[in-house]
């Protein structure tokens, strides 16, 4: 890394050089008369500058990003072709092993059983009538654990005697005086991923005389094969990126001369540069998206997409061994979409009529004075952070809430409910509606309140009949980007909504909210292969979803708003 | 200091009154001292270079002044000789027999229907629907619009062309049976085709109507008005009959003016 540090101080020197370079230049071409040049000095010297330490800078930054990944290619490739003569006789010795061959047949015909009872578990449930047969339902159902624990041991013995094989060819190997980097290429090939990374990662501690989990004489194998590559490499790039550089200032200087438009050259590649940013953004989106996308790809793969958007039943512990009771697991979201729903729609109630209404008394009545102060006022509730509304629902609404329906004696009322998560969440809300709003009010041209006012109308009258249908798309607008944001919300659900999954329309008890859930499943330890973990991308899809649209359609009634007046 | 004759159509019966009217925005005095008669069933205009009064005259006229924050009024300004700066006077009961007609267009976003029944709605001047849509298609008519718009009254009076919708404006505004219209540079906005268009309605309504118009167009004010008043930084330099004034103007400020010396 050093040299790389040098090679980017050494580049970092020639662009501040380039610069001064490209502006003397400038300069000493039209013997001091700079009004003469197209571009003000200044600009040839960015314009070299740029083009000096622009494309090493990158190349550096892509070594960065992609040489470790390199050389562990590398290396795996050239151990690998050592290890060659090594694989074949494990293929041979695989494909001779009779345990193997009998293990593979068993897991076959044990698959096409499972399959069997599936489907008739299948017809079973949509049975009908005098088909239905619970009893012989439930004999299925315990054929089928059955067969999901043989299939289990069956699956694990064959891994196990692969394993076993592998381990033989290996030994034997080394007993007759193999060399260390074909049996470390033998290990890259054949042992199971997580072994392989293991090797690889300790390998290039190794290299860097770092400190490994393990020592044996195919891991330093391993580590002069990856520290020559990694030398190589390293070299290579640091020559290559001193040369570009070079090669960019020499190129760039010779073109400075007084007519050169070194200004709108510089121009471009600040184009370039905003551009890049703005994809940078747009690809992280994606991006996440498409993380998104592929792990709920995983999770339908297991649970159908039907049950996860109409079951009616959400637990989604999953069974650890497939004998445990009562943990089967289930994926229906819907009382996650109610409870979602539900919280939204207090929260709306709360917040639309008070939000809207603040708006119109701050841009329609209040004098300067009130506007001055109420205003910010109201933007600090945006800045208080979730977490803290989130004390105020569990500790303050909550026991109120309760402390009210006893006194009018509704005694089973608990504290963590819905009504309070959606009390406290509507309040979160009133500045996003009321300070939208208030712009979307504001921006109502002062020709048609002159125009009622003249007419004869009173305030109330202009604002009822023109000022609000007028700014009615925008308002709309704001509501429905408030709908996200509830939707959306966390912290203030997970700490007082309560966690139970129940399907009810009654406020008073606990529901658990798209968002509360997600964080359910991935805080902890998780293993990110289970049904249960990868439920919550599923989640996430659906929220993104929800949001995406509700934000699109939301940006869609503004404009068309806006257009309007423009 | 200003050189008006109070009546200069002496035929006529006298509508509007305004003795030593002054306004100031937040202090700063925009009108001195006018003072002014305005006779009935006929078209006075306004002209002067901008920013001489005219326009903060003409609002007086309706008390649009409230509306602006720091504006004062002073002196006397009557209506059939009843004093509308009064503390007394609703402004909005003054507005709906006073009524103004923009520089630009300002339908409100609704119908065509809507607009035009907005104000007979505020003011309860209908009991039942078809009541309702006889003042429509009459203020309509009046306005000249009937024509080309009955046969789509629910469109949105937005979707109008510029000339269309300052006539939809004007009959929204006759809807309410005013007796005075101000309109303050009304086809500032417009093409000539459709200012000829405004101009000959201002014509008609003359007839009904005591209309105050402020104009930039010196050639409107002589097509269109009876009467001229001339205004210069905040003051009435001359007012009289518009024939007088563009033929034999007595003030040189008037002449230069007219004679587009300045402005």
């Amino acid at each position: 890394m050093s040299i790389i540090a040098i090679v980017a101080l050494a580049i970092i020197v020639m662009l501040a050089g380039g610069f001064y370079v490209g502006r003397s230049r400038a300069i000493s071409a039209v013997s001091g008369a700079t009004a003469r040049l197209h571009s003000l000095p200044n600009f040839h010297g960015y314009y070299v500058a740029i083009w000096t330490g622009l494309p090493a800078f990158i190349l550096l930054a892509a070594y960065g990003m992609f040489g470790s990944g390199l050389v562990d290619r590398l290396t795996a490739m050239e151990l690998r072709r050592d290890a060659a003569a090594l694989t074949a006789s494990f293929e041979t010795a695989l494909e001779a092993d009779t345990e193997t061959l009998a293990l593979a047949e068993t897991l076959a015909v044990l698959r096409d059983r499972a399959d069997g009872v599936a489907e008739a578990m299948a017809d079973l449930r949509s049975a009908s009538g005098s088909d239905r047969d619970p009893a012989r339902l439930e004999a299925l159902q315990s054929e089928q654990t059955d067969l999901v624990n043989q299939l289990a041991t069956a699956e694990d013995a064959r891994l196990g005697r692969r394993a076993e094989l592998r381990d033989g060819v290996s030994d034997e190997a080394a007993e007759a005086g193999a060399s260390v980097r074909a049996l470390a290429g033998f290990e890259l090939a054949h042992a199971p991923r997580e072994r392989r990374q293991l090797f690889l990662s300790d390998a290039r501690r190794i290299a860097t005389d770092g400190l490994a989990s393990r020592a044996s004489p195919e891991l330093d194998a391993a580590a002069a094969v990856m520290r020559r590559h990694a030398d190589q490499i390293r070299n290579l790039v640091a020559g290559i990126a001193i040369a570009i550089a070079f090669g960019g200032l020499i190129r760039t200087r010779g073109q400075v001369a007084a007519a050169f438009r070194a200004r709108n050259h510089v121009e471009s590649l600040v184009t370039a540069m905003l551009f890049l940013s703005s994809v940078i953004a747009i690809m992280t989106t994606i991006g996440i998206v498409f993380s998104l996308l592929f792990e709920s790809l995983r999770f339908f793969s297991t649970v159908p997409l039907t049950e996860f958007l109409f079951g009616l039943q959400w637990s989604p512990q999953i069974a650890l061994r497939a004998d445990q009771v009562g943990q089967s697991g289930a994926f229906g979201a819907v009382p996650l979409f109610a409870g979602t729903a539900m919280i939204t729609v207090i929260a709306m109630i709360v917040a639309v009529p008070i939000g809207l209404l603040s708006a119109i008394y701050l841009s329609e009545y209040a004098g300067p004075r009130f506007r001055l102060t109420a205003k910010p006022v109201l933007e600090i509730l945006a800045g208080v952070p979730t977490v803290v509304y989130g004390f105020f629902a569990l500790l303050t609404v909550g026991p109120a809430i309760r402390g009210f329906f006893a006194m009018i004696g509704i005694d089973d009322v608990v504290t963590q409910s819905a009504l309070s998560a959606g009390l406290v969440m509507g309040v979160m809300i009133i500045p996003f509606i009321s300070s939208l709003s208030d712009d979307v009010i504001n921006s109502v041209p002062q020709s048609l309140r002159d125009g009622s006012y003249a007419m004869g109308a009173t305030k109330s009258e202009t604002i009822g009949r023109v000022i609000i249908p007028a700014a009615l798309p925008g308002i709309v607008g704001a509501i429905l980007l408030a709908v996200s944001r509830a939707v959306g919300e966390t912290m203030i659900v997970v700490m007082a909504a309560g966690q139970g999954a129940n399907l009810t329309a009654n406020p008073l008890e606990s529901v658990t909210t798209i968002t509360v859930q997600i964080v359910m499943l991935l805080t902890g330890d998780q293993e990110f292969d289970s049904p249960k973990t990868l439920s919550a991308f599923a989640l996430g899809l659906v929220l993104f979803v929800i949001t995406l649209v509700m934000n699109v359609i939301a940006l869609r009634v503004v404009q068309r708003y806006r257009e309007k007046y423009d | 200091m200003t050189d008006t004759s109070p009546n200069p159509a002496a035929e006529l019966p006298i509508k509007v009154v305004a003795r030593d009217v002054t306004v100031s925005y937040s202090g700063k005095q925009a009108l001195h001292d006018v003072s002014i008669e305005i006779p009935d069933r006929s078209v006075t205009a306004f002209i002067g270079p901008s920013g001489c009064g005219k326009s903060t005259f003409l609002r007086c006229l309706n008390r649009m002044n409230d509306t602006i924050d720091g504006a004062k009024v002073g002196g006397s300004l009557t209506i059939d000789g009843q004093e509308i700066n009064d503390k007394s006077i609703d402004p909005v009961v003054l507005r709906a027999s006073v009524g103004m007609v923009f520089q630009k267009p300002n339908p409100f976003p609704k119908s065509i229907y809507d607009n035009v029944a907005y104000g007979p709605r505020i003011h309860g001047l209908a009991l039942t629907r078809p009541e309702l849509d006889e003042i429509v298609e009459n203020a309509l008519r009046k306005a000249g619009l009937w024509e080309e718009v009955s046969d789509r009254l629910n469109h949105p009076g937005t979707s109008l062309s510029g000339g269309q919708q300052q006539r939809l404006v004007i009959a929204r505004a006759i809807a309410v049976n005013p007796e005075v219209i101000l309109m303050d540079e009304p086809c500032s906005a417009l093409d000539p085709i459709a200012t000829a268009r405004i101009e000959e309605l201002i014509d008609e309504l003359r007839e009904n109507y005591c209309i105050i118009i402020v104009t930039h167009s010196m050639q409107q004010a002589a097509r269109v008005s009876q009467q001229t008043a001339f205004f210069h930084m905040g003051n009435l330099v001359e007012y009289g009959p518009t024939e007088d004034i563009f033929t034999n103007p007595r003030d040189t400020r008037t002449q230069d003016y007219i004679t587009g010396r300045f402005g």
